[in-house]
């Protein structure tokens, strides 16, 4: 009966181990809730949607490290929905709210600028994913009682993050 | 008119001048461009939500004859490509991820009145659960562009937790 016990713990433990999981963890907001994670394409950024003092708000962390990234523009356009990162994470796209309305809206982390994606109107962004390299970007909208996605060619607007792209202030050291 | 005057006038024409590109630029700014082509193929697919991009690869949910089925559509040949194995009449997809080689997909879904995660790796056309320890129930997935890793929103005893779970 022992040796089933210890076969089945190890069993589990070996499972466990073979998908390598952790938690992305608490970030001095003890058990706030953490929401839609996102992933730089290289995976050494996360981001996601922490609930502080009732808003809403993008985190950016380093991974594996944790230690969290500056953000130049989105501190007063919460509630924040649906991150999205590019390879390096040099690119930041997020819905946020304005006032009445909910805006697409794209934080270029090297050169600090903004960008505005307009949305045909009476459409209303859902969610959103921005191709690794920045070049795309899929928005999911409702409105005139339907819910679809519509993709945008980003080519003229940003520029590419491709493996081998700029550095990202901030972001960690490349890898060895 | 004064030479203090002239050179003043002069000077705001030459700032004028120096300004004018700037306004012209923050005005044209180039806008996004919806790709037309693939939008209405998309838009003929039925009604379709929670989009991930990556690569040349577009995942998504579309309803179709009242069931939503996981998508993915290769964006260079505008097509959508087979899932064999991963769909199943009595699932229902909440969120989907797809790697930027369009190999691996990873989903949350609906099944026999429990939420799971799984990975489908397409040339494999296999699906395999991803255990969540401890357990909990998973919403909404990210995968890293080389489908080693994978992002899950998680709630456990009421509260939502992100875990990031390395891919073998």
């Amino acid at each position: 009966m022992l040796v089933f016990g210890l076969l089945a713990l190890l069993l589990s433990g070996c499972g466990s181990w073979s998908w390598g999981r952790r938690s992305a963890g608490p970030v001095g907001w003890g058990g706030a809730d953490r929401q839609d994670p996102a992933l730089s394409g290289n995976g050494r950024v996360l981001a996601s949607v922490v609930r502080r003092d009732g808003r809403d708000s993008v985190l950016l962390q380093e991974q594996p490290s944790g230690t969290v990234l500056p953000l130049r523009h989105f501190g007063r356009l919460q509630p924040h929905r649906s991150p999205s990162l590019s390879w390096n994470g040099r690119y930041l796209a997020l819905l946020v709210q304005q006032g009445p309305e909910r805006r697409v809206l794209i934080e270029d982390r090297t050169t600090g600028r903004l960008h505005r994606l307009p949305l045909p109107g009476g459409l209303v962004p859902e969610s959103l994913s921005l191709a690794a390299d920045g070049r795309r970007i899929a928005i999911a909208t409702e409105g005139d009682g339907r819910s679809r996605v519509q993709l945008y060619d980003l080519t003229a607007l940003l520029e590419p993050d491709l493996p081998a792209g700029l550095p990202v202030r901030g972001a960690p050291a490349a890898a060895p | 008119m004064t030479l203090g005057a002239g050179r003043l006038i002069r000077a705001a024409a030459v700032a004028v001048a120096g300004t004018l590109p700037l306004l012209l630029t923050g005005c044209l700014a180039p806008l996004p461009q919806p790709l037309v082509g693939l939008n209405q193929r998309l838009e003929a697919a039925g009604p379709a939500r929670g989009p991930s991009l990556s690569g040349d690869w577009l995942a998504l949910i579309v309803s179709r004859d009242g069931r939503d089925r996981v998508q993915l559509v290769d964006l260079q040949r505008q097509q959508p490509v087979p899932l064999p194995g991963l769909e199943r009449p009595d699932a229902q997809p909440l969120s989907v991820a797809v790697d930027g080689r369009g190999e691996r997909l990873a989903l949350v879904r609906q099944l026999e009145g429990r939420t799971e995660l799984v990975l489908y790796r397409r040339n494999l056309m296999a699906l395999q659960p991803v255990p969540l320890q401890p357990p909990g129930v998973p919403r909404r997935v990210a995968l890293r562009g080389d489908g080693r890793e994978l992002a899950v929103e998680v709630s456990r005893q009421g509260q939502w937790q992100v875990d990031l779970i390395a891919v073998p």
